[in-house]
């Protein structure tokens, strides 16, 4: 028994010993390339972040930079990505992570960590603290913010969801968070847009928390107590899904518009059935891309980076949905 | 005993040698095999990492331990460490609105919660005690009702507002090493970017193993721990020996509790906010981490260092995958696998598991 228990722990001692030499050898190697190695932590597993992993695997292949790609984390939240983000650079030589961070709180002190050790950030999608790098702060370490403007696409998508109800009626919109960036610049500009057309009202904001049966649910109370309501706005794919599963279920489709924001293949097909009017696509495969594009600019070239870079929509409707160059710009695996 | 063992073949010592241990010798195995696979695997900080990791399951694990020793189980843990979670998170950004120093505010607010976190707690051991409920219903309504309260304390979202202080708690460290500034403690000077900065214990795993340390001593060296393998085993007996069963049990679940309180409260200073259903994910593996670490689930056999192995080898393995760039998704077949070896052993090689870890230690 206690011979047993000498044996196990010589053996450990004796592959502890060995393996410092192993890997000693194998970081000297590593060190000698001078190739860029940057990582990429998605914010959740969803065809939106697959769509940008793409984006910044063109890019590194054109500039011959080494990409590693994070564990997609199961669910959004800061208690899972942040273990795999640290799990990930835990490789070592890394140049620079650019990610989506999942909590403007909580990312911030184990991103700073990163930064202190010599690693640049970028964050892409959502930002940390407010989202302004340019004044000096707690959070402005990151070289930039990489994401849709999205106060700026909640009023497109107001003005042209008021085209389709022709400039008058009750819209509602259907949110997931109050407290995320992303969705709740969607909702201050779609009120902003909304706001300069008199003859509309904007008659409540519900939040589902990406439940989607929530939302479903939310819609069908607002149709109830909104007999006339003329358009839904759904800030993400949960929100859009859900209204568009209450107003068909109401018997309502094509009477109550949908706008919806991100283009996912349901959304599209949905478009194309006449269930959803309006279907804004964000650019993550810009993002992705135009992150390791300026990664690799600011090492190779010293350029210096925007603190924040817009990526700009797409709008899909009925008449451009079956349009081949449209295709693109559909979030995929 | 000594004579069965005398009489068994090698080879038949050998198996039963393996078999007590399997989960440790597994545990140094997969370790080993991802220091050479996986660059950056044997590194400090990921070894601190996998221990960061592991703080939930090693609480959680614990709190099942001395339930499933004493023969039921508890299902509220992880939402009780939701509870406090969000609770602590609530009660700190209060504190501070009424003028207290961040300081102050994160003190009372976690010392708060710790009493309060120990209430359903206090109810599961009622209703499975005096009530006679199953533990399985018993903690699967205070389950639900811990649920709802969170829920309705966030209003459908998540406490957040927290002061940057307690995330510096939480992400922090009780050393730091700078290789020509040498040591210093909690904090360290601002040296020029990408000098190496060593930090060295992370305050939560110290946090949570202090309280591994109590609860412990408590079920191995006192007592208390004889009575409650003494209850799973054989609870008429432990009755006629004149233990207060009905008191013994409820303090079972109150200890549980507590333990997934601190969890909670770890994870809130970790990640700056408070989440109703943080602490889900989290139940099934600490029932595995228990079952691993060669309890049984019928009560009256387990150990705590069994239960630190089992949740160890999860994040090991956790960590591990992470660091090679593996999905892992594939941790759940691996741990599949693992559970039902773990049962085998139990099943057809009872002799093993009980002559060691069996019966009071």
């Amino acid at each position: 028994m206690k011979k047993g228990l000498a044996f196990v722990v010589s053996a450990l001692v004796f592959l502890a010993v060995g393996l410092t030499a192993f890997a000693g050898g194998q970081t000297e190697k590593s060190t000698a390339s001078k190739q860029l190695t940057f990582v990429f932590v998605p914010g959740v597993v969803d065809p939106f972040y697959y769509t940008m992993e793409k984006g910044a695997r063109a890019a590194a292949a054109k500039y011959g930079v080494n990409l590693i790609v994070s564990d997609y984390p199961k669910s959004w939240g800061p208690e899972v990505q942040v273990p795999i983000l640290q799990a990930t650079v835990a490789q070592g030589n890394i140049d620079m992570v650019f990610l989506a961070p999942t909590s403007t709180d909580a990312l911030v002190a184990p991103l700073k960590k990163l930064y202190d050790s010599g690693i640049e950030i970028i964050t892409v999608d959502t930002y940390i603290g407010n989202g302004d790098y340019s004044t000096a702060s707690d959070f402005s370490f990151p070289l930039s913010y990489i994401g849709s403007d999205n106060v700026a696409g909640g009023k497109l998508m107001a003005e042209d969801l008021a085209k389709l109800i022709g400039d008058k009626g009750q819209v509602y919109v259907n949110s997931t968070n109050p407290d995320v960036s992303s969705v709740n610049g969607r909702v201050i500009g779609f009120k902003q847009g909304a706001a300069e057309f008199p003859n509309i009202q904007v008659v409540g904001v519900d939040y589902n928390l990406d439940v989607q049966q929530k939302a479903q649910e939310e819609t069908s109370a607002i149709l109830q107590q909104y007999p006339h309501l003329a358009g839904v706005f759904g800030t993400n794919l949960y929100s859009a899904e859900g209204a568009y599963q209450a107003v068909v279920n109401a018997g309502l489709t094509g009477a109550v518009k949908i706008a919806s924001w991100d283009a996912t293949a349901d959304l599209i097909n949905a478009l194309k059935q006449g269930q959803v009017d309006l279907v804004l696509a964000q650019k993550p495969a810009d993002m992705g891309y135009l992150a390791v594009e300026w990664g690799y600019k600011h090492f190779h070239d010293k350029a210096e980076v925007p603190k924040k870079i817009g990526t700009g929509f797409e709008l899909f409707t009925k008449d451009n949905v079956n349009d081949p160059d449209m295709a693109q710009y559909i979030y995929t695996k | 005993m000594s004579d069965r063992q005398a009489a068994r073949p090698r080879t038949g010592r050998l198996v039963s040698f393996v078999g007590r241990r399997w989960a440790l010798l597994f545990l140094v195995a997969e370790a080993i095999a991802f220091c050479f696979i996986a660059r950056g695997f044997f590194t400090l900080d990921t070894f601190q990492l996998v221990f960061i990791a592991g703080v939930p399951l090693f609480l959680l694990g614990l709190a099942e331990t001395f339930v499933i020793i004493s023969g039921g189980i508890d299902l509220s843990v992880g939402f009780v460490f939701g509870f406090a979670s969000v609770v602590s998170a609530k009660l700190i950004v209060a504190l501070q609105g009424a003028g207290a120093s961040p300081g102050l505010a994160i003190l009372i607010g976690c010392a708060a919660t710790l009493l309060i976190g120990m209430i359903p707690g206090y109810f599961n051991g009622v209703l499975v005690a005096r009530l006679r409920v199953p533990p399985f219903i018993a903690t699967y309504s205070m389950l639900s009702v811990t649920y709802g309260i969170s829920e309705l304390l966030v209003e459908g979202s998540q406490a957040g507002n927290l002061p940057y202080l307690s995330s510096v708690i939480g992400t922090g460290f009780i050393a730091y090493f700078i290789p020509g500034h040498g040591f210093s403690f909690f904090t360290h000077e601002r040296v020029a970017r990408g000098t190496p900065v060593y930090s060295i214990i992370p305050l939560v795993v110290v946090a949570a193993f202090v309280f591994v340390a109590i609860f412990v001593f408590l079920l191995r060296m006192t007592k208390f721990g004889h009575h409650t393998y003494a209850i799973g085993g054989n609870p008429d007996a432990a009755v006629r020996s004149g233990i207060d069963v009905k008191a013994h049990l409820e303090r079972v679940y109150v200890i549980s509790a507590l333990l997934a309180t601190l969890a909670g409260i770890l994870y809130m200073l970790q990640f700056s906010q408070g989440k109703s259903d943080a602490g889900a994910s989290y139940l099934l593996d600490s029932i595995v981490a228990v079952v691993i670490g060669g309890a049984s689930l019928y009560g009256g056999v387990g150990t705590a260092g069994g239960t630190i192995i089992g949740a160890l080898l999860l994040s090991v393995l956790e960590t591990g995958l992470r660091v090679l760039g593996v999905a892992t998704f594939n941790i759940y077949i691996i741990v599949g696998i693992i559970l039902i070896i773990a049962v085998l052993i139990d099943q057809f090689f009872p002799e093993i598991t009980s002559s060691e870890s069996g019966a009071s230690p």
